[in-house]
């Protein structure tokens, strides 16, 4: 096929983030410089982010039948690059203290970046398994970055094997599906299947496998025992992307694929995936309770809300979309905000991550914005009114209630409930008294670092979502999908 | 008439002046709590003559919304008529001149009890003169229920004004414990009349109840026992009467006011207010007569066996309210808010005069320490001859005669003999403890020395009730021809001259057994008591019947009984299983969180076995 201008256009932000990566390289192989790197990286995605709006002018398009940008991929690709953007100021706040070699980080942030923006535009299964692995791969070199750190390169090595593993039935679902329909396109898929006779067991395993590779980035329960020893070891910004970025353009993958081919969620599947979905909130909330890594809690209260969030698959009617949409943006920015601050007060090499709680043991008597804001991103987990996180928890109640999922209500109710108490357990802590014991902070200046700024900008913008969540709302629903070929 | 909601605003101004501003200068405090009364005072004046030289209509004045929810709207707004007026009347006029003689007072006896603030007292008082507006202003039950409530908190602070010492605080606790109960109640009312009506509008209501209702349905008879269950409570009526005894503990100027004057009326204001509710419900009614005559004779022996000077007044008052409860009860409506407002004017004097003689005798309240004061504390003495005699109700000269007289004589001509001979029985017991009260404490031998007190503020409350409670109160017609139904029978007829003159006999022979009693030595009832049966009998009446003990019986010690058995409080141990569940959960899950790739890579692995199989067999 023939590629025209419009046909570049939509691919715009790929190329772009795809040339920055080999201008990072090509910046590393002349001279070092973590700065210019940073610098470099920055520019690069924030040029992605505008061409986002020529984007907007092409859409709906498909290039080629891999890739189809319409406006809920741009939408998604958005997200995926503002979480990026935040991880690599992030990154460079904590890389300033590595004494390694600390450039490489952004190329492959870069190139994981590049995979989500494919992944979320996705239409085929070919595109979404190079996609997926654009996407891990190089996030198992990030995890294991600081190296000498012994549990970075276990998270480093866990995530890669168990990663693979996932890989592997993904692969051997699609390969049941190909030779069942003969086809790998969404739309082929679902063409096939509505005539209903594919209805074999072949078909529902194949699914099945795709559901269990998907679920295992999703960390959804039973596939989840490894998110919390990961998210633990790895550098507080490779944390927050795996819990941002690699999570928007996975689920925005299954959402896609689950609406163009809706046949695929019927009978059994639809009821396997609300169990899933079901134990996630649960088994996510209750490992949570006594948990004194706060990273390791984040990444259980992850996969608390990605259970949350897969209500939105199971109920698969008019509202999924933006429900889906309004979720993730809160859950990010929320997540985002979390680990910034985690970041903040963490430096490589001043030991492990400042993961424990009792590292932020009156962190407000020394930085009292610093933790408003941690404050306030674990009020908007818990899903406070007045944060965005209670909007988003507000639009995946009600959407279950409106397909009436009862168990699945239910579930997410049980689940605030228990998150309450360890969210409430975090912001306790933040304002005890210091014991003066050995403590961990964040510099001085943390406010003038472009982290700081970023953790600062989150806040604002999870206080005005959730004060006024309108603007984000039409927004979303702007962001529509094109289901039919 | 468009002045009306500033007679409510000034105390409340005045409250919050006092609130604020705690620190302020004693004069410049009286100042304030006496003088917002007074401005009350001047409009309630004000609003009275306008209305009464009008045509009498009803006159609401809505201020705002106060609630607006759904269909359910309620207006912040007062209403006026006959009852509301006359109401009004005494509570500020009344109120105005307890406010001024309590000036006098609370100076007097802080110089006793020292560390209490000044502009405390002032502030409740005011409050609750402004609760007490509120609750007989009120257009609507919601608002009623509001300055009900206000008054009820305003007695329990006052009551406890002089918190450092327990005794008070427990009679507070006891007067706000046992009026809740009746709230309750009060609150159940206003329950089934809003799922009737739809509204808490008591004009409203009051319409449309003849309607809505059958003279005697099951609805109306419960709906009217509810509201009489908070009339009681209110009114210290039995059953729930325990408490009025016992709230003496306030500083006298408060037991004139809210325990004699106003508050303990609202029982009598809120039945006459819904009359037209207690009139579909005959058996209620008629409970109410009832409540009322037993009352009267239990407050009546109670009182003759007090030795505390508030106490004897404190069951006077009972009775008195009884006889407004036995007035409602056999219909005589008019009758009950007239003898409502004289006894406000005689009763508050007597509170008053009672007053000043106990700070003359330097906070000595037992009559028997008392004696001979006649001589030195004349202003006093008159107050008490005037004031007891209206309270017995006196032939021709006292306010007191003509009132209750009407109601007695309303009971008879109605047919409630029964109630009518308890009626006549209590005139006479309350001119014997009365006047037994009198001839101890101002006759016979004196036991102290007694100042008398100076001054325009403690002169002239006690004189304008003095007057009051003379044959010029009685001339002051409420005007209820409009509000209340009345009494279509002949007045002056043979047979209410000869029930006046046999209960001006009544009366008189109580004054004289009184005389011959406890005037001189006391022999006879000396002896009486110094029986083992006379013995047990004064202490059966000093503890009013028993009520006390019988109530802690039945409902204190089962209820103390139950909390004690509840003292781990079970509800939350089974709650607590709800964590605890959480907690072996977690632990469980915990366990499968050990670190191991292949135990991860299994986990995975089993769980995609299990998804499959489920897919499969599904």
């Amino acid at each position: 096929m023939n590629l025209t201008t419009s046909h570049l256009i939509a691919l715009l932000p790929l190329l772009i983030v795809g040339t920055t990566v080999i201008v990072v390289m090509l910046g590393v192989a002349w001279r070092r410089h973590h700065v210019a790197s940073a610098t470099v990286t920055v520019i690069g995605l924030n040029l992605a982010l505008l061409s986002l709006l020529a984007v907007l002018n092409v859409t709906p398009l498909e290039v080629t039948p891999l890739i189809v940008v319409d406006k809920y991929a741009v939408l998604y690709m958005a997200l995926i690059l503002v979480a990026s953007l935040a991880c690599s100021t992030l990154a460079h706040a904590y890389l300033e203290g590595l004494d390694d070699q600390r450039e490489e980080f952004y190329m492959l942030l870069l190139c994981a970046t590049m995979g989500g923006l494919l992944l979320v535009s996705s239409q085929h299964l070919a595109s979404l398994f190079i996609g997926l692995e654009l996407l891990s791969v190089p996030i198992y070199g990030m995890a294991a970055y600081t190296y000498r750190d012994r549990t970075s390169l276990e998270a480093g090595i866990k995530y890669m094997v168990l990663s693979a593993m996932a890989s592997a039935f993904l692969l051997f679902g699609m390969a049941l599906l190909y030779a069942e329909a003969g086809t790998l396109s969404f739309s082929g898929l679902s063409a096939r299947m509505s005539g209903g006779e594919l209805s074999s067991a072949w078909t529902l395993m194949g699914v099945g496998m795709m559901v269990i590779g998907l679920g295992f980035k999703l960390s959804l329960a039973p596939f989840h025992l490894w998110t919390p020893d990961v998210y633990e070891g790895a550098p507080a910004p490779v944390s927050a992307f795996l819990a941002t970025v690699s999570k928007i353009a996975v689920f925005a993958v299954l959402l896609r694929f689950f609406m163009t081919a809706p046949a695929t969620g019927d009978g059994w599947l639809h009821t396997v995936i609300a169990i899933i979905a079901f134990l996630s909130m649960l088994v996510g909330n209750l490992l949570a309770l006594t948990q004194n890594n706060l990273k390791r809690l984040l990444g259980y209260s992850s996969i608390a809300h990605l259970g949350y969030l897969l209500t939105v698959i199971v109920a698969s009617d008019g509202l999924a979309i933006e429900t889906a949409g309004i979720y993730l943006i809160t859950y990010v920015a929320t997540t985002l905000g979390a680990f910034g601050v985690v970041t903040l007060v963490s430096s490589p090499y001043q030991g492990p991550d400042a993961g424990q709680l009792y590292h932020y043991r009156g962190l407000f008597w020394r930085r009292p914005y610093l933790t408003a804001v941690l404050t306030l991103m674990m009020l908007s987990l818990a899903g406070i009114p007045l944060t965005a996180g209670f909007i988003g928890k507000f639009y995946a109640l009600a959407i279950g209630v409106e397909s009436s999922l009862w168990w699945l209500v239910a579930g997410i109710v049980i689940g605030s409930a228990l998150g309450l108490y360890y969210y409430l357990r975090v912001m306790v802590t933040l304002y005890l008294h210091e014991p003066g014991e050995s403590r961990r902070d964040a510099t001085a200046n943390w406010g003038q670092r472009s982290g700081g700024v970023m953790v600062l900008l989150l806040a604002l913008a999870v206080l005005v979502i959730g004060i006024y969540p309108q603007p984000i709302i039409s927004l979303v629903r702007s962001a529509t999908l094109i289901t039919a070929g | 008439m468009n002045l009306l909601f500033l007679i409510a605003v000034f105390p409340l101004l005045g409250a919050l002046a006092l609130a604020f501003f705690r620190r302020m200068p004693v004069n410049l405090a009286a100042l304030v709590g006496v003088g917002s009364m007074g401005l009350a005072a001047l409009t309630t004046a004000w609003v009275d003559i306008a209305f009464l030289t009008g045509d009498q209509t009803p006159f609401v004045q809505t201020l705002w919304t106060w609630v607006a929810v759904g269909t359910f709207t309620e207006d912040f707004a007062l209403y006026l008529d006959g009852l509301t007026v006359t109401m009004i009347s005494v509570v500020v006029g009344v109120g105005f001149l307890i406010h001024l003689f309590a000036s006098w007072y609370m100076r007097e006896d802080l110089k006793e009890q020292t560390g209490y603030l000044y502009t405390r007292f002032f502030c409740y008082m005011n409050l609750f003169v402004f609760s007490m507006l509120l609750l007989v202003l009120g257009d609507n039950l919601l608002l009623i229920y509001l300055g009900w409530e206000g008054v009820g908190l305003c007695s329990y602070l006052l009551i406890g004004y002089y918190y450092r010492v327990p005794a008070n605080a427990w009679a507070a606790f006891k007067a706000f414990i046992i009026t809740r109960v009746g709230d309750v109640f009060l609150a159940i009312g206003m329950f089934i009349l809003f799922a009737t009506f739809h509204t808490l509008d008591v004009q409203e209501i009051l319409s449309r109840a003849p309607d809505m209702w059958q003279r005697g349905d099951l609805m109306v008879e419960l709906a009217a026992l509810m509201l009489l269950g908070g009339a009681v409570g209110k009114s210290a009526q039995l059953p729930l009467q325990t408490w009025l005894a016992d709230a003496m503990a306030g500083p006298t100027p408060v037991s004139a006011l809210i325990h004699a004057a106003t508050m303990v009326t609202a029982g009598v204001y809120l039945i006459a207010r819904t009359h037209t509710i207690f009139e579909l419900a005959p058996f209620t009614l008629g409970l109410v007569g009832i409540i009322g005559a037993i009352t009267l004779l239990v407050a009546g022996f109670a009182a003759l066996a007090q030795t505390d000077i508030k106490r004897v007044l404190a069951y006077s008052t009972m009775s008195q309210i009884a006889y407004m409860f036995l007035a409602l009860g056999v219909g005589a409506w008019d009758a009950a808010i007239f003898h409502l407002m004289i006894h406000a004017f005689f009763k508050a004097l007597l509170f008053l005069a009672s007053g000043s003689v106990i700070i003359a005798c330097h906070h000595e309240q037992n009559i028997f320490k008392m004696g001979g004061l006649s001589r030195t504390l004349k202003l006093p003495y008159a107050c008490f001859v005037v004031g007891g005699a209206a309270l017995a109700a006196l032939p021709l000269v006292t306010a007191g005669f003509y009132s209750k007289d009407e109601i007695l004589w309303l009971a008879f001509a109605n047919g409630h003999t029964v109630l009518w001979v308890a009626g006549l029985f209590g005139a006479f017991m309350t001119s014997l403890y009365t006047f037994r009260m009198i001839f101890i404490v101002f006759h016979g031998k004196e036991n102290t020395h007694a100042h008398p007190a100076r001054g325009i503020a403690h002169h002239l409350p006690l004189i304008v009730l003095l007057v009051l409670s003379t044959f010029v109160g009685a001339l002051i017609h409420p005007p209820l021809g409009n509000v209340l139904p009345t009494e279509d029978l002949v007045e002056g007829s043979t047979m209410q001259y000869v029930l006046e003159v046999l209960s001006a006999i009544v009366a008189i022979v109580g004054v004289g057994i009184a005389a011959g009693l406890f005037l001189g030595k006391r022999r006879l009832v000396n002896a009486a008591v110094g029986t083992p049966t006379g013995m047990r009998l004064w202490h059966f009446f000093h503890n009013a019947w028993g009520f006390d003990w019988l109530y802690d019986k039945v409902f204190v010690k089962p209820y103390l009984g139950l909390a004690w058995l509840h003292r781990v409080d079970w509800v939350n141990a089974l709650v607590n299983l709800v964590p605890g569940l959480a907690r072996v959960l977690h632990w469980g899950l915990a366990t499968t969180q050990n670190g191991r790739l292949r135990w991860y890579a299994g986990s995975i692995s089993v769980g995609a076995t299990v998804l499959l199989v489920l897919l499969v067999l599904g």
